[in-house]
C-alpha cells in the first residue's frame, strides 16, 4: 500500500493543522507495511488520509468550488 | 520547541548552524497553542541561530535564540505549545514554569488567527496572570481566505494589549510586531469573571497569595482548583496555616459543584473567551457562529436537553445504517447481485474454460448442486467469491460505508466533542472522563485504531480501562454491521437483551476496573468548535477515504479467513476444531455446532465469525422462521462473540501500546469471561425470556 503523502492535514476533532509526514499511526492497517492512516500530534485523533481516490474527489471539489467563486467574483 | 514533525534534539541539531546565543538584558519569551506557528515566528525572529537543550529535569525541549530588534540584541526563547496556565501535561508544566519564573520579559502570544476561539482561551489566562504580552494574530492570510473578519482594534481594545495579524511563514507582520515587543507589552486588562461562589473564594485566597512571578488572581485561581505542580511553590511562600485555609475554601466549594473545580473554572473561562471571541469576529457577513447553531450547541451539551439530541442522534444512526445499510442495501447486494449475477457469472466463465475436469472441480465445485453446498475454491460453502467476498463486500461493506458516512456527518457537525461532554458523568463512574468517548466512537469505525488513540488519556490507569473496555465489548464497524443485520431480524425484546447486556456488562467491568486498578483518573478540557451544517463535499471525502482504507485493509483479511476455513474443512480440520470445541460452544451456550468454526476463526476477526452466524441464520430470519431458541442462540452468539478480543490485529495493538504484561492480562480476563456471561445470558434468557 502506498506511504502517506507530503501534504499539510488538518484534525477533524481538534483542528490543529500539522504535516503529515512523520505523523503516520498505522495502527489499523495490520496488513500494509505502511498505511495512509494519519495520527493528529494535539489530540492522537486517527484518520485516514485523503489521498488516491478521495484525494482526486477533493481536488475536483476543490477546483468545482473555485470555478464558482470566480463566477460569482467576475463582474 | 515544537516543530511540526517531532524529531529528536541529536537529529535536528545537524540541520541548525549552532552558535552561541548572545546573552542580553531583554528577553522575548514565544508561548501559544500546539501548531499555530510559534516555530516559524521564532524562525523569523532570530534567523538560525538557535540552541535546543531540555528544560530542567525535564525530557521537554526548549529552544533560545537571538534577535535584533531596533539595533538592539534580543534573547528568545521559544516554549512548548499550551492550551492551559494549570497544566494538564508536563509540556504545559514546562511552559508554565518558564513563564512563572523568568524575569523582566516581553511574551508573545502566538495564536492561529483561523482558530481564535482556541487562542483567546489562553489570553483570557495570560491576561489573568499579569503577564505583559503583544498578541500575534499568526496565518492571517489563511483566516481572511476563509472568510474570517478579525477586528484587530478591538480585540486590542478589549483586552489591553496590542494585537498584530502576523504571516510568519512569508514575514508579513513581522515590523510591526518587533515595533510592539521593543515598545514594551503591556499587561492586559481583562479579566475573566467566575460565578458567585468561585469570586467569593477568589477574594478570601487572592490576598494569601505570593508576590512575584503571575498575578495574585491567577495563582489564586490555580490554588482553588488544586493545581498540584504549584504546591511546592505554594509551600515555600505561604504559611502551613494559610494552606489549611486554602484547602478548606476548595473543599467548601468543590462541594458546590457536581464536576471538579477545574472543570469548572475551564467552562466559565471558555465561556469568557467564547463572548470575546464573538464580539470580534465576523464571517462572512454574519458572527462566527448563527445564534441557531450556537443555542442547538448549548442544548446538545445541557444535562436535560442534550439527552433527547443524543436519542434522536443515534435513532438517526440507526435508521441509516441499521435499516438502509444493514438491510436494503445488504438485500440487494447479497441476493441480486451476488447471488443472481457474480456467483452464476463465475460459475458459468469457468464452467465453460475447464467443463467437466478436475480444475472445474476444484474452482466451482461439481454442477448441479447449490453453490452453497459446493466445495470449490472460488464457488462454494467456503468458497473466496461466494465467502470471502461474498462476507466483505455483500454484507459488511454496505454497512461499513452508512456507518463511515454517518461517523463523518458527525464529525463535520462538531457534534462528536459535544457528545464526549454529554458523557462526561457517565465515563466518570468508571474511572474515566468525556475524552474517553472519542477512542470509543473511533472504535466503533475499527477497535485497533482506537486502542492507539487510548493516548489522549491523561493517566495510565485511563488508558489501560479504555484499551479493556475496546477490547471487551466495543464492535467495529464490519462486526456492527453483522449485529445490525441479525438483530433487524430479531424481535425487539431479543434486541434488548443483547443491547442491555453489552452495556451493563462495559459498566461493570469499567466500574470495577475503577475500583480495582491502581492509579488516578483526570479530569478532561475539550474545547468545542461551533456547531455547523456539514459540508457534503467533506463527508463525500471523508468516507471514501475510509471505504479505501477498509477495502486495503479488511478486505484481505476476509479472504485470508475464507482460504483458512476452505483449507480446514477440505483436510478435515474443522470437524476436529468443531468437536474440540463442542464442550464449550455447544454444552455451555448451546449454540449449533458449526458456530464452533465461527468462533475459533472469530479470533482472526470478530466479524468474521458474526458474519459466519448470519450466513447459518440467514435462511430462518428471511423465512420468519426464527424459533424461540433459535432466537435466545443468536442473541448469546451475538454477545459472546462481541465480547471476545476484536481481531489479532488489535490484539497486537494492545501488547504494543500496553506492553506485554497487560496485554496479556486483558486476553485472559477477556477470554473466559466473554464465555461466561454468554452462558449466562443463555441460562438466564431460557428461564425470562
Amino acid at each position: 500500500m502506498a506511504a502517506l503523502v507530503e501534504k499539510i492535514e488538518t484534525c477533524p476533532l481538534c483542528g490543529t493543522r500539522f504535516d503529515a509526514m512523520g505523523q503516520g499511526c498505522r495502527p489499523s492497517c495490520p496488513m500494509a507495511k505502511g498505511c495512509r492512516v494519519v495520527c493528529c500530534p494535539s489530540c492522537s485523533y486517527s484518520f485516514p488520509q485523503e489521498a488516491g481516490l478521495a484525494g482526486g474527489l477533493r481536488r475536483l471539489i476543490d477546483r468545482l468550488k473555485r470555478d464558482k467563486d470566480g463566477r460569482n467574483d467576475s463582474p | 520547541m515544537t516543530p511540526p514533525a517531532p524529531a529528536p534534539a541529536a537529529a535536528r541539531a545537524g540541520e541548525l548552524e549552532k552558535k552561541q546565543v548572545v546573552a542580553a538584558n531583554r528577553a522575548i519569551i514565544l508561548v501559544g497553542n500546539p501548531n499555530v506557528g510559534k516555530s516559524a515566528l521564532f524562525g523569523a525572529l532570530t534567523g538560525k541561530y538557535v540552541t535546543v537543550s531540555n528544560y530542567p529535569g525535564t525530557t521537554v525541549e526548549v529552544t533560545r535564540g537571538s534577535a535584533t530588534i531596533e539595533g538592539r540584541p534580543w534573547h528568545v526563547m521559544d516554549t512548548p505549545g499550551t492550551n492551559n496556565l494549570i497544566p494538564m501535561s508536563e509540556d504545559e508544566q514546562v511552559t508554565r514554569d518558564i513563564l512563572f519564573t523568568e524575569r523582566g520579559y516581553a511574551a508573545v502570544q502566538v495564536c492561529d488567527a483561523k482558530n481564535l476561539r482556541r487562542g483567546l482561551l489562553l489570553a483570557t489566562q495570560l491576561a489573568e496572570a499579569e503577564i505583559p504580552f503583544t498578541l500575534a494574530l499568526n496565518m492571517a492570510d489563511e483566516a481572511a481566505s476563509r472568510g474570517f473578519h478579525i477586528d484587530v482594534e478591538r480585540l486590542s481594545r478589549e483586552l489591553g494589549i496590542d494585537v498584530v495579524p502576523t504571516v510568519a511563514v512569508q514575514r508579513q507582520g513581522l515590523a510591526a510586531l518587533q515595533q510592539r515587543i521593543a515598545a514594551g507589552g503591556r499587561a492586559s486588562t481583562f479579566r475573566p469573571r467566575y460565578d458567585e461562589a468561585i469570586e467569593a473564594a477568589l477574594a478570601e485566597i487572592t490576598p494569601l497569595m505570593p508576590r512575584g512571578g503571575f498575578g495574585p488572581r491567577a495563582l489564586a485561581v490555580m490554588a482553588l482548583v488544586g493545581d498540584e505542580s504549584l504546591r511546592p511553590q505554594l509551600a515555600a511562600h505561604v504559611s502551613e496555616a494559610d494552606l489549611a485555609r486554602i484547602d478548606a475554601i476548595r473543599r467548601g466549594v468543590a462541594a458546590r459543584y457536581p464536576e471538579s473545580l477545574r472543570f469548572v473554572v475551564a467552562r466559565q473561562r471558555l465561556a469568557a473567551a467564547d463572548r470575546l471571541h464573538d464580539a470580534v469576529v465576523t464571517r462572512g457577513g454574519a458572527t462566527a457562529a448563527s445564534g441557531l447553531g450556537r443555542k442547538l450547541g448549548a442544548w446538545s451539551t445541557h444535562p436535560l436537553w442534550g439527552i433527547p439530541i443524543l436519542a434522536a442522534v443515534l435513532y438517526a444512526a440507526y435508521e441509516f445504517v441499521g435499516v438502509l445499510g444493514a438491510g436494503t442495501l445488504v438485500d440487494f447486494l447479497e441476493h441480486t447481485v451476488f447471488a443472481k449475477y457474480l456467483v452464476p457469472w463465475i460459475t458459468a466463465g469457468v464452467r465453460f474454460l475447464a467443463p467437466d475436469g478436475p480444475i472445474e472441480n476444484f474452482l466451482v465445485g461439481s454442477p448441479g448442486a447449490d453453490y452453497l453446498k459446493q466445495d470449490g475454491i472460488l464457488i462454494g460453502k467456503y468458497g473466496v467469491v461466494s465467502m470471502g467476498l461474498s462476507y466483505g463486500i455483500a454484507i459488511v461493506l454496505p454497512i461499513v460505508t452508512t456507518f463511515f458516512i454517518a461517523f463523518s456527518v458527525l464529525e463535520d457537525s462538531g457534534y462528536l466533542p459535544r457528545l464526549a461532554v454529554m458523557l462526561n458523568k457517565v465515563f466518570k463512574r468508571m474511572g474515566l472522563n468525556g475524552k474517553a468517548v472519542l477512542p470509543m466512537v473511533l472504535g466503533l469505525g475499527c477497535d485497533t485504531m482506537a486502542t492507539m488513540t487510548a493516548r489522549i488519556m491523561e493517566t495510565r490507569k485511563e488508558r489501560v480501562i479504555v484499551t479493556l473496555l475496546l477490547a471487551l465489548g466495543v464492535p467495529c464497524s464490519a462486526q456492527m454491521a453483522v449485529i445490525f443485520a441479525m438483530t433487524s431480524k430479531l424481535p425487539m425484546a431479543a434486541t434488548v437483551w443483547f443491547g442491555a447486556t453489552v452495556l451493563l456488562v462495559l459498566f461493570l467491568v469499567g466500574w470495577l476496573a475503577a475500583k480495582v486498578l491502581p492509579g488516578r483518573g483526570s479530569d478532561f478540557m475539550l474545547e468545542l468548535p461551533p456547531l455547523r451544517v456539514p459540508q457534503a463535499g467533506n463527508i463525500a471525502v471523508k468516507t471514501l477515504a475510509r471505504i479505501e482504507w477498509y477495502l486495503r485493509e479488511a478486505l484481505p483479511l476476509f479472504i485470508v479467513g475464507t482460504l483458512i476455513l476452505y483449507l480446514l474443512d477440505r483436510f478435515g480440520g474443522l470437524a476436529l476444531l468443531e468437536r474440540a470445541a463442542a464442550p464449550i460452544v455447544v454444552g455451555l451456550l448451546d449454540l449449533p455446532r458449526e458456530a464452533a468454526a465461527a468462533f475459533i476463526l472469530g479470533f482472526l476477526r470478530r466479524d468474521y465469525a458474526a458474519a459466519g452466524l448470519f450466513l447459518h441464520y440467514q435462511p430462518f430470519m428471511e423465512a420468519g422462521g426464527l424459533t424461540r431458541s433459535m432466537q435466545i442462540e443468536i442473541v448469546v452468539a451475538l454477545v459472546t462473540i462481541t465480547l471476545f478480543i476484536p481481531c489479532i490485529a488489535n490484539f497486537f495493538m494492545i501488547l504494543k501500546e500496553r506492553g506485554w504484561k497487560t496485554g496479556v492480562a486483558i486476553m485472559a480476563f477477556i477470554v473466559p469471561f466473554a464465555v461466561g456471561v454468554g452462558a449466562v445470558v443463555n441460562q438466564l434468557m431460557r428461564w425470562l425470556y
